[in-house]
């Protein structure tokens, strides 16, 4: 109570000192009052209201602009005016215009939440963040003249400032609003980022396909509208848990069904169709987006599953990128004679040297043993593959084969290998593919094998390790 | 000028100031090309004459004529090529060429919307100003024609696929389907001209022949290109296929395809006739080839280097073409795969069964041509033949090769010239209905090396009529072909005619990066 009065008796002598009209205030305490119950009269509610709301309420981005700027103004024009006293009288002027822009801005911002049917939590604090701002502007405009007088001397500059504050909060809640809440922070540097912890789509697994491939999807072309700024029809994008729970008209995702997922059908639609998403002219999403979000809802549409078939991520690369060979310039001449003759030969893999070679057999495939492969043991760093398949060559090559350390594919189908010393392959860190189809090679000789990282495609078919009818065995 | 005793007519003097140039330009030469500087420019002339003569053949004809000199056995103009010009993902492929143009509508285009329109008209809107054949251009309307055949999803993908298409179905998470491929001919003969050669008019090489000329052969034992053609079916309209379509057009005839026939021997005269061993056959050879070194030294026409080529590869194919097509050591899981039909030569299995082992045997590039696809009439009763002859096929090829490792590096294109309409030719009837060609968009798919597996990429409108999205032009197919070889459809170029002539003609192409894996 004591505080009560205190502030009350404050004001009456401040008002007694700045004499400033019972007229003056009043207004000002009727439009304040006007302004704070709008939003208690016209609720939003989350349904659409008159189109032609909505029609004048797109205007709001275009006005809204003009009185920011004239509020920035103010402070220099004030601070400036010290020594220009011109510019002090101008200030009353912006002060004057910035407010007869600031109301209508307002009131077209409304007219656009109410026609459209906005709600959340971000259009609820640039609405009220908005209100504060008009109010500031207003007690700007009563207690400048006193200020300027010189009789008062911190009101107005307290005022002021306290207008900068909620302009700078207020835009950049709009600005969330139109761009999304983490336009700002998405392509922060690195130490920066650490201030502002991004928030991970809750509900699912971070190396989930969801989280790397659907959920930023939804990130950049859903959530400016479905989000938790702005929730359009009641619908959340913004995690697993509210995407699969749906908006007002029932749930958008059907697992296992995406002909009957309304969210896919929305987006699949002709774009000129008034249902297609996402509306009002935004970036539609790409066939890439669609077609990974619709193999992702025909698997099931969950959080944890890492690979959806069919899909190839983007960002996962699955083979190690080619590592270049050295420079075999010498030994060109001797290559280029080979290639005349009939006999293996040594081509290039592109017309880019560091490609290497790859070691051709096929037309002289069965006179092609162990002592031919071993003459080849020079040009072995850069053969990146060699193709013998139906070559005379037996087990005892494992031991040159060894020594060809940019291998990245290897064919021996069709050669009487029994695959006693496949082992000694597993030197080769860089062979990826492995053809030993038709050969003799035993499920235990091919055990060594596994502990190959890098070898991708193993093929067995026709062999003893795998049954004739079986597929073979590749892990792309 | 003197005229001919045996010409009739008559012919006046030629005089610059007589042919129809510009008077601005007669006017120069008068005053440019006079007597003194006419005969100083001939002298000019001898002296860069005799200077090439010092330096020799090889700067009329740069390295080529040198490197021919030392190996006449390789093909002219192959040596100063650098390709492919970067690392390729397949190094081979199949192109299973399906002649007449498949009916997309039927097969992989599916059009739910359209079964509540039958024999309503096609709106003109969306015809447009599309040309129409002669056979349906006198029709009074254009009766929209559903498919006869249900649709289901198949796959991870859940593609849509024709009820008549129940094995290519089984791998549609491999393919790479392109709904949106178009084409600028109307009619067989210039539309199987264009996609295969990229030009509408004979006389271009086709796709085979550029791969031949460009990556040159993996296995000198075989032809680098082969062709193979199925038996026809009497039951269904075959277009002819001619060898123009193989055709090496102004490259050296080496890199033309080889057609190994669909009956009977594959290859005509190979074996040696009674008597004739194998050494004296060396021998005839050896002698021919003297013959033709002689020719070749006094005229110095390339094509007979190309002869000397193909005689030495005759002898080769000698003994690989009888091992190549000795299928008694297929494993019986080839059979079941494949089929019965693969036993018997001609076929559409038995020529895929083959394209695997050309594969197999590392032959560049082989082409299997199916007929009758041409469904102008009775599609409920032809389109089930011809799906049957291939639908096992296809799957069984792609899926052997994958089985075998052999679809990591080698390429499968399976397409038609164009597409075919949605609204009937000829009479429209609950159970039956004709389709005519289209070239507005067809559907094609690839699969293997270098393609992206599991997408379908472009969209045609309702009536699958016209492209809608992401449309793909016969000449940026091709030029994605090649991408997939390791091969810039820009580079890969032949000077003739003054132009330097590529595959995807003179026109910007470009390759589909979206198809790319």
């Amino acid at each position: 109570m004591i505080v009560a009065e205190r502030v009350t008796d404050a004001a009456r002598s401040f008002i007694q000192r700045i004499r400033i009209s019972r007229a003056a205030w009043l207004r000002v305490a009727v439009a304040a009052i006007l302004l704070i119950t709008l939003p208690f009269v016209f609720r939003l509610d989350g349904h659409a209201h008159a189109n032609w709301l909505q029609f004048l309420g797109r205007f709001h981005p275009a006005l809204l602009h003009l009185p920011i700027g004239l509020i920035v103004l103010l402070p220099a024009l004030e601070i400036l005016g010290a020594r220009r006293p011109a510019l002090r009288e101008a200030a009353d002027f912006v002060l004057r215009a910035a407010l007869a822009l600031a109301l209508p801005t307002l009131a077209l911002g409304y007219m656009l939440a109410y026609g459209a049917g906005d709600t959340g939590v971000t259009v609820a604090r640039h609405m009220w963040g908005a209100i504060a701002l008009c109010i500031c502007l207003l007690l700007c405009l009563l207690a400048r003249p006193a200020w300027a007088m010189r009789e008062q001397a911190h009101v107005y500059p307290a005022l002021l400032v306290a207008t900068l504050l909620a302009l700078v909060w207020t835009g950049h809640e709009g600005g969330s609003i139109t761009h999304g809440s983490d336009y700002l922070t998405r392509y922060m540097p690195g130490p920066l980022r650490v201030l502002f912890p991004s928030t991970s789509p809750s509900g699912a697994a971070v190396d989930s396909f969801y989280s790397q491939q659907i959920h930023p999807i939804f990130e950049s072309k859903c959530v400016a509208c479905h989000g938790a700024s702005t929730e359009k029809a009641g619908l959340r994008l913004d995690s697993y848990g509210n995407l699969m729970r749906g908006g007002k008209d029932g749930a958008v995702i059907v697992p296992g069904k995406p002909e009957t997922s309304m969210l896919l059908a929305r987006v699949t639609l002709p774009p000129g169709d008034r249902h297609f998403m996402p509306a009002e002219g935004r970036t539609p999403l790409t066939s890439d987006e669609v077609s990974a979000l619709r193999a992702w809802i025909r698997s099931g549409a969950t959080p944890t599953a890492t690979s959806i078939p069919g899909i190839k991520a983007a960002t996962q690369s699955t083979e190690p990128p080619p590592q270049p060979v050295g420079d075999y310039g010498q030994l060109m001449p001797e290559i280029v004679g080979m290639q005349r003759g009939v006999n293996a030969k040594l081509v290039p893999v592109s017309a880019k040297a560091s490609d290497g070679l790859i070691l051709r057999t096929a037309d002289v495939a069965s006179s092609f043993g162990d002592a031919q492969l071993a003459a080849f043991q020079k040009f072995a760093p850069y053969i990146v593959e060699a193709d013998l398949a139906r070559t005379a060559i037996t087990d005892a090559s494992f031991d040159t084969l060894k020594t060809f350390t940019h291998l990245r594919a290897l064919h021996l189908e069709g050669t009487a290998m029994t695959g006693a010393n496949l082992g000694k392959l597993s030197s080769l860190k860089q062979l990826t593919y492995l053809n030993l189809s038709g050969t003799r090679v035993s499920a235990q000789s091919v055990a060594p094998l596994k502990n190959m990282p890098n070898l991708r495609h193993l093929y067995l078919f026709n062999t003893p390790a795998q049954p004739d009818n079986a597929t073979a065995r590749s892990n792309p | 000028m003197k005229q001919h005793p045996l010409c009739t007519d008559c012919e006046p003097e030629l005089d610059i100031t007589h042919l129809p140039i510009p008077n601005g330009l007669k006017r120069e030469w008068a005053t440019v090309e006079s007597r003194r500087r006419f005969l100083g420019r001939s002298g000019k002339v001898l002296g860069w004459a005799a200077l090439a003569s010092l330096f020799g053949e090889s700067a009329l004809h740069g390295r080529t004529a040198f490197a021919d000199a030392q190996s006449p056995v390789t093909s002219p103009g192959r040596n100063n090529i650098e390709l492919p010009h970067f690392a390729p993902k397949a190094k081979r492929a199949i192109y299973l060429f399906m002649s007449g143009g498949p009916p997309q509508l039927d097969m992989l285009d599916y059009k739910p919307n359209l079964a509540s329109q039958f024999n309503k008209d096609m709106p003109d809107s969306v015809r447009g100003n599309q040309q129409l054949t002669g056979m349906t251009a006198g029709q009074s309307r254009f009766p929209i024609a559903p498919s006869h055949w249900g649709f289901k999803q198949y796959g991870q993908t859940g593609t849509w696929v024709s009820d008549l298409l129940p094995n290519t179905a089984k791998m549609v998470d491999d393919l790479t389907i392109v709904k949106s491929t178009n084409t600028d001919a109307i009619n067989h003969e210039p539309a199987i001209m264009f996609i295969n050669t990229g030009n509408m008019n004979p006389g271009k090489p086709c796709l085979g022949s550029w791969l031949a000329y460009g990556l040159g052969s993996m296995n000198d034992n075989l032809p680098t290109f082969i062709v193979l053609q199925t038996k026809t079916n009497p039951k269904e309209n075959n277009q002819p296929v001619s060898s123009r379509l193989w055709s090496s057009g102004f490259l050296s005839s080496e890199y033309a395809g080889v057609g190994l026939r669909s009956g009977g021997d594959p290859v005509l005269y190979l074996a040696n006739p009674d008597g004739i061993d194998s050494d004296v056959r060396r021998k005839m050879l050896d002698a021919v080839e003297a013959i033709n070194r002689q020719t070749l030294a006094e005229v110095g026409d390339p094509e007979t280097n190309a002869r000397i080529a193909q005689y030495e590869m005759a002898f080769r194919m000698q003994t690989s073409v009888p091992e190549l097509t000795d299928l008694s050591k297929e494993p019986q899981s080839t059979w079941d795969l494949y089929g019965p039909d693969a036993k018997q030569p001609g076929t559409f299995a038995y020529n895929c069964l083959m394209a695997r082992r050309m594969a197999e045997r590392d032959v560049r590039f082989v082409q299997v041509y199916k007929r009758g696809w041409d469904v102008h009439g009775d599609v409920v009763g032809v389109l089930p033949l011809l799906c049957q002859e291939t639908d096992r096929a296809c799957y069984a090829l792609v899926t052997d090769l994958k089985r075998r490792g052999l679809l990591d590096d080698t390429l499968v294109i399976w397409a038609g010239e164009f597409g075919r309409t949605v609204y009937s030719q000829g009479g429209l009837t609950r159970d039956n209905y004709g389709r005519d060609h289209h070239p507005r968009c067809f559907t094609t798919w690839m699969v293997g090396g270098g393609v992206r597996p599991g997408i379908t990429y472009g969209e045609t409108d309702d009536y699958s009529y016209n492209v809608v999205k992401d449309p793909v032009h016969v000449r940026n197919f091709n030029a994605t072909i090649l991408a997939c070889l390791g091969i810039d459809h820009n580079r890969l170029t032949y000077e003739f005619q003054g132009l330097d002539q590529r595959l995807t003609g003179p026109q910007p192409a470009y390759v589909v990066k979206d198809l790319l894996a």
